[in-house]
């Protein structure tokens, strides 16, 4: 009695990275349980290169499958929506995932025990569902599994106050926050009947359409639900765990949560604003969202200027990051470019703080420390990390010939085709702010005197992670062109009414 | 009407509070209440105390409850499928066996690890 | 409107809903608390016995009463002393004016765009019937589903090993000269 059979197929591969990762998962913890005691620690590498493989086998099944209506979650009653918006942040996420694997190898905190790979796992099969989610349930469902596993990855160093710290902010901030999410939601499909986004977007046109009482439910719908992915994106005035989560997780943890978990939140965003969302509610939340940006970017710059810690320092300045990507997400409002500017920002983003969390991490193995003094003479100790350090920086500043350039560049000029200058004009005053702080770091390192000049080995492991996220800044920031338009037809594939 | 059928366990309810009700007042009012010093001092089966009255609790205790909420989630997925469980037939099966095995995955790594063990 | 016995039974679960939160809230002895959360999750699920939810009442018992608030017991008694009062919470003014403040925009919003208390629409005999067919069929809802458990899966691995008390027998630091 279930209805049609569907072809296998058809199921399958809207949801191949899911089925991926959960074989992924079953393999870790066999692992993890039957393996001889020494081959124990080898799971940190198993890990990562399965989300390679992962990785690498989503692209082709997607870019294969990408735009044909048959494969693109019908086959699941369309609660998934794999479109090519979908299968660029699904593998940010799992190259995110892949090099924080990598990285986590020498970092004591982790010990390189199978919970954190399980968790590590978990997150990530929630964020590429995330992405992909087509229906309200889906949402939720997935961002509270991938908020649970975040959770324990920022508390995993039991016997770290600051890590119990941390894990205990996130999780109590993120669990109220969530509960307001889905009030939120449930009002949504209170007021419509509707889950699917498909239906969604009709629906509460139909309910605008009636009237200013309609419209006021519905501001305060979006209201609560803002709440919810505003803590995820850490915005203003969302944003009170992100520094102390930042500081004090594991290193591993914060290189992840400060990637995938802002890119999977920032592509659910951008998919909720620009399917769910009838014309007519667009003033309601562009100026509010434009106003939030534009206090995001300020304060999280403002902040991270007087910051000693580097983790601290990178907290705050990813809470100003998201304040620019934001701009992008106002952009949406007017102009579909606005999509593309915040999946091109996402994709420079998650490798350029994954370099920085990099040579975080193994400076944090060598002297333990995590003070910006102590990155005094890094040039000289280790010159492949200072220059990873530099690349990473300048994306971040948005200096050429480093990817957040174009990151910034695409942000500013979908805000200005949308009507938005004067948040782009605060955007560009934020970025030559933020610069100070992002090239005393570079100071720091190449003119500082550090009283132990001894030089640092990097591990083979580490090495890929600096290879990878370096080449790839360079490379998204020399020739864009591929990249932005990568980026332009995934956003345009959003608001593609599949049949 | 569908709210009527209920009513059998309204009335459970009131007779269950009610007779809790008697057991409590009953000793209040009709009990002896004649204290002595040795009479209220803590019961330790006879013998003099030894260490504080309350003490904290084990963690143990709390790791049983959150395995018990993550197993009683679990079963209560298990509830509707097994109203239609014939309907559903090999395929029905299938997909809440993998529901099921996946649970059972954590459940037998959780073992192995020793993180069931009481002490 | 006539009054019925079934608005009675509103008023008289929406007493134990309403007035156990409020217990919660104002109660300054945490086993209170939980005690007066019980009685509030009780109201919650005679509520949904009136929406012609009893799959959903059934859930509530089992889950909320009979899980979470043991395990709510049961923190409270490893973390705090079960005979002290906790302090007054700080800002309560403040605190009470934004709930009321919230409370009376949802109350608003809902009124209006619901049109007031108008009964349920049709809810089919045999919903428990198409939950169980929902939860299985791919063109439902099988990826919340499955999804659901790998949540489990990962809660139940992550909170046994944040409330160790020991860690797993056969832990070895890092050491710096592997090549893995």
């Amino acid at each position: 009695m279930l209805t049609e059979s569907v072809p296998l197929m058809q199921a399958v591969v809207p949801v191949l990275p899911e089925m991926g990762l959960l074989l992924l998962l079953i393999l870790v913890l066999m692992h993890g349980v039957f393996s001889p005691k020494e081959s124990r620690r080898t799971v940190c590498v198993i890990t990562g290169v399965g989300f390679f493989t992962l990785m690498v086998i989503h692209l082709s099944v997607g870019f294969n499958f990408v735009g044909d209506p048959d494969f693109s979650g019908s086959g699941l009653g369309d609660i998934v929506r794999v479109d090519a918006f979908a299968v660029m942040f699904r593998a940010m996420i799992l190259l995110a995932a892949a090099l924080t694997c990598l990285m986590s190898g020498e970092s004591r905190a982790i010990n390189r025990r199978v919970e954190f790979y399980v968790a590590l796992i978990v997150a990530a099969l929630g964020m590429c569902l995330m992405v992909a989610a087509n229906d309200l349930i889906l949402v939720y469902v997935a961002l509270e599994t991938a908020s649970v596993s975040l959770y324990i990855m920022a508390g995993f160093q039991r016997d770290s106050k600051l890590s119990s710290e941390a894990g205990l902010k996130y999780y109590l901030f993120g669990a109220v926050t969530s509960a307001i999410l889905l009030y939120g939601l449930s009002l949504i499909f209170g007021f419509t009947g509707e889950t699917n986004f498909s239906r969604l977007g009709p629906a509460l046109s139909a309910l605008t359409a009636n009237g200013s009482e309609g419209v006021f439910a519905l501001v305060v719908a979006l209201l609560l639900v803002l709440v919810g992915l505003g803590f995820k994106v850490a915005v203003v005035p969302f944003h009170f765990w992100t520094p102390d989560v930042y500081e004090g997780s594991p290193t591993p943890s914060v290189a992840f949560i400060s990637t995938a978990s802002k890119a999977a939140s920032f592509g659910l965003l951008v998919r909720f604003f620009s399917i769910v969302w009838p014309a007519e509610m667009i003033p309601y939340w562009a100026g509010l969202l434009a106003a939030l940006a534009a206090i995001t970017m300020t304060l999280g710059n403002m902040l991270a200027l007087v910051q000693k810690n580097i983790k601290r320092m990178l907290g705050y300045s990813s809470i100003a990051q998201a304040g620019y990507a934001l701009i992008g997400v106002v952009a949406l409002s007017d102009t579909e470019l606005g999509a593309a500017a915040v999946a091109f920002y996402m994709a420079m983003y998650v490798l350029t703080n994954l370099a920085a969390f990099a040579v975080i991490s193994a400076v944090e193995w060598n002297t333990g420390s995590v003070q910006i003094a102590d990155y005094a003479g890094l040039s000289r100790r280790s010159f492949p990390l200072a220059i990873v350090m530099v690349v990473a920086m300048l994306s971040l500043g948005g200096v050429p010939p480093a990817a957040g350039f174009f990151g910034k560049f695409f942000l500013f000029s979908a805000a200005v085709d949308a009507g938005y200058t004067w948040l782009a004009i605060i955007g560009v005053v934020n970025a030559i702010i933020a610069l100070f702080y992002y090239l005393t770091v570079i100071k720091v390192m190449f003119v500082g005197k550090a009283e132990d000049e001894s030089r640092y080995t990097i591990r083979p492991r580490l090495a890929v992670v600096l290879w990878v996220t370096g080449v790839g800044i360079l490379l998204m920031g020399t020739l864009a062109s591929p990249w932005w338009r990568w980026a332009v037809e995934a956003s345009q594939q959003l608001t593609v009414m599949l049949p | 009407m569908l709210v009527q059928q209920y009513l059998p366990i309204a009335i459970l309810v009131l007779f269950a509070i009610i007779m809790a009700l008697i057991v409590v007042f009953t000793s209040v009012i009709f009990g002896p209440h004649r204290p002595t010093k040795k009479k209220l001092a803590p019961y330790e089966s006879g013998m003099t105390p030894i260490g504080p009255a309350v003490r904290r609790l084990p963690v143990r205790f709390y790791l049983v409850a959150v395995l018990f909420i993550l197993f009683d989630v679990e079963i209560i997925f298990l509830l509707p499928y097994a109203v239609v469980i014939r309907q559903l037939g090999l395929y029905g099966l299938i997909a809440t066996g993998v529901f099921v095995v996946i649970l059972t995955v954590g459940l037998l790594y959780e073992w192995k690890k020793g993180g069931l063990d009481w002490e | 409107m006539s009054l019925t016995p079934l608005h009675a039974i509103f008023a008289l679960m929406s007493l134990f809903t309403v007035g156990g939160a409020v217990g919660v809230v104002l109660n300054r002895n945490l086993i209170y608390a939980a005690m007066y959360l019980v009685l509030s999750l009780f109201g919650i699920a005679g509520l949904f016995i009136l929406l012609e939810a009893p799959f959903l009442a059934a859930v509530q018992i089992l889950v909320y009463v009979g899980a979470i608030s043991v395990l709510i017991t049961i923190t409270v008694m490893v973390t705090r002393c079960v005979f002290c009062k906790e302090p007054p919470p700080r800002q309560l003014t403040l605190v009470a004016v934004m709930a009321a403040l919230v409370m009376v925009t949802l109350g608003f919003v809902i009124m209006t765009r619901f049109g007031g208390l108008t009964p349920a629409a049709d809810v089919p005999a045999d919903s428990i019937e198409q939950l169980g067919v929902a939860f299985v069929n791919p063109q439902a809802y099988l990826v919340p589903f499955e999804v659901a458990s790998i949540l489990l899966l990962g809660a139940l691995i992550g909170a046994i090993f944040i409330a160790r008390d020991d860690l797993p027998r056969d832990e070895e630091a890092v050491g710096g000269d592997d090549h893995a």
